[in-house]
């Protein structure tokens, strides 16, 4: 079989999660498969939108909810994309300024021993700060559609905060998180890895949770392509797929993770010291100096617990959070829009070529298991890993809407029409 | 109708500043980064915000979109759907623009297309400007590989020159390229230290 297109120019952004895509180039998967690609680092999430949706990127290391946004047209050109493939699961952590621990630490000792942490202790802070006439607190995030803004919002919003009303929600580039802590523009933000531990390792900031303990194995990056770009170029997609499906399975391998971090922390790529890159890939980054993290490889995921796969549930999760928060509108039909654009039948393609395992359903319940099982709904049984949320609730695709209206906090409205 | 240019390549700023003189009634502010001019933003209230793709404030803007207290004006993305083309156009020359919502197309796009042409004319000097210095190097290295060839070999400067050019008509490569060569060469073998 034929590429349609050998050359390819492919976007990133400097996270750790853009592994695939540096592994598949600098490890010769794509190589192997024929292709040639040109890694572009890009300064903005906006830019990776509108380079791949004007075609002056082939494709792209996205946000998981990006696509999604981008084809519902609430973020930039309306443009119908595809995500035929995840790149990771967790990752992101969200960080405060010492001064806010230690604050937070005075009000609610208890709750500030506790692990996962709750943000009761923040919720404590924000009214004592509220009584005594102080400014709302700061939090940045990068992206308005992203797990980041998501997975803060959640976090916050059990303990009784409403990040609208309680907090001020900012945007500030992954790279430039660390410096805003520190020079105190911003008193604690949600990002990808190496930037959480940037700020421990700087002594300005500690993490207060990890994504993996926020919602165990929950979404993050994507590969993203504009739905014409795929119909036009089914082979070339094929391949990349593949390259990056073998590139997820060796970023995977605990003996790799060291020449990762290597390969990663490279001017050309995120660009970051060695050690804060490697202390989010061989094991999890230190919550504080003196409180040094779990030693898990499953801080990020790239392939384990078919963590590639484009599932269905996780593009509605998302849907549903952009819902609750009022970014689009409650009439979209949020089954449709997944449907459009997670394409799992495209990695079923490129899995099938490969002879490795894959998921032959689209969705899976959120936040019931507990311990680790095994799929056995797929073309050989995959093990997967607890899916838990801090919180405990669970999210089946099935019921977005009642789903999104079920928090307390939101934005959504009993005339809304989704709660029944 | 206030103008906002963000953008870290000073020089190309003030050009694009230049260039909008012309386009009236026009104020025009430059800063290089969103930072900048954040707390002062509700204030300068721009109509139009010129952003360099390069900078990374971008994702700041987007996150503009909504009216709130702090900015009763949201900033949503220029594409002007009665111009096809334009908006590739601006991502390839590499800049955006952001709009108060509601401005009318036709005045935008005459300031995108102003800033449009200055960044393809920046970009165009820079690259003269990188290739006349290539251009220099090359024949400095030439003069002075003619004058090693001159000297050890006892030619003359037009006997030097055909044996260069030979040389890199041989070998399929520039002049410059091989009288450079000849030069590290020459050297390693006086004994300098490769």
């Amino acid at each position: 079989m034929s590429l349609e297109q050998a050359d390819l120019r492919l976007g990133f952004i400097a996270l750790n999660d853009c592994a695939p895509l540096v592994v598949a180039k600098e490890k010769g998967f794509f190589e192997n498969e024929g292709l040639n690609v040109d890694l572009s680092r890009e300064a903005s999430w906006a830019n990776v939108r509108d380079k791949v949706s004007m075609g002056a990127l082939d494709g792209a290391h996205m946000l998981g909810p990006m696509p999604l946004a981008v084809s519902l047209g609430v973020c930039g050109e309306c443009t119908p994309m595809v995500t035929p493939l995840s790149l990771n699961l967790n990752g992101s952590a969200i960080t405060v300024s010492n001064a806010l621990a230690r604050a937070m630490r005075e009000l609610d000792p208890e709750g500030m021993a506790e692990r996962p942490r709750s943000a009761g202790p923040l919720k404590a802070l924000i009214e004592a700060r509220r009584k005594a006439g102080a400014p709302l607190l700061t939090f940045a995030v990068v992206f308005p559609f992203s797990v980041h803004n998501y997975e803060l919002r959640y976090w916050v919003a059990e303990a009784g905060i409403d990040p609208d009303r309680d907090l001020r929600i900012v945007v500030t580039p992954p790279p430039r998180m660390a410096a805003r802590l520190a020079s105190g523009e911003i008193d604690g933000f949600c990002v990808s890895a190496p930037w959480n531990a940037l700020s421990v390792a700087q002594g300005h900031g500690e993490i207060m949770i990890y994504a993996s303990e926020v919602w165990r194995g929950g979404p993050d990056k994507v590969f993203g392509v504009t739905e014409a770009w795929a119909r036009r170029r089914p082979q070339t997609l094929n391949a990349m797929l593949r390259a990056l499906l073998k590139a997820g399975a060796w970023a995977d391998e605990p003996g790799n993770r060291g020449e990762l971090a290597g390969l990663l922390s490279s001017p050309s790529y995120v660009d970051a010291p060695y050690d804060v890159v490697a202390s989010s890939l061989v094991g999890s980054p230190s919550y504080a100096p003196s409180e040094p993290g779990p030693d898990s490889l499953d801080y990020i995921i790239y392939h384990r617990y078919a963590a590639s796969f484009p599932w269905r549930s996780h593009a509605v999760w998302f849907l549903t959070q952009m819902l609750r928060w009022g970014q689009i509108d409650p009439s979209i039909d949020i089954a449709a829009a997944a449907e459009a654009v997670y394409r799992p039948d495209l990695y079923r393609a490129a899995a099938a070529e490969l002879g490795a395992p894959a998921p032959l359903v689209d969705e899976k319940v959120e936040g019931l298991h507990v311990a680790p099982w095994v799929l056995d709904e797929a073309t050989a049984p995959i093990a997967m890993a607890s899916d838990l949320f801090f919180d405990g609730r669970s999210f089946d695709a099935a019921q977005p809407g009642r789903y999104a209206a079920g928090f307390e906090i939101g934005r959504l409205t009993p005339e809304s029409g989704l709660g029944a | 109708m206030r103008v906002l240019i963000i953008d870290p390549d000073e020089a190309r700023a003030a050009l694009v500043a230049e260039g909008l003189r012309h386009v009236r009634p026009l104020e025009v502010k430059r800063v290089g980064s969103f930072e900048e001019i954040e707390a002062d933003l509700e204030r300068l209230a721009p109509d139009v915000i010129v952003i360099a793709c390069e900078s990374p404030d971008r994702d700041t803007l987007e996150s503009l979109r909504e009216a709130t207290e702090g900015n009763p004006r949201p900033v949503v993305m220029f594409v002007d759907r009665s111009s096809p083309g334009l908006a590739e156009a601006a991502v390839e020359a590499g800049v955006a623009a952001y709009v108060v919502d509601g401005l009318s197309a036709r005045r935008v796009r005459s300031v995108l297309e102003v800033a449009m042409s200055r960044f393809e004319l920046m970009q165009k000097l820079r690259a003269d400007l990188d290739k006349a210095k290539a251009d220099l190097a090359s024949r400095k290295a030439i003069e002075r590989a003619k004058g090693l060839l001159m000297k050890d070999r006892g030619m003359d400067e037009d006997q030097a020159y055909r044996l260069l050019r030979k040389l890199a008509m041989d070998t399929g490569r520039p002049l410059g390229a091989v009288a450079a060569d000849l030069l590290t060469f020459a050297g390693v073998l006086k004994g300098d230290k490769a």
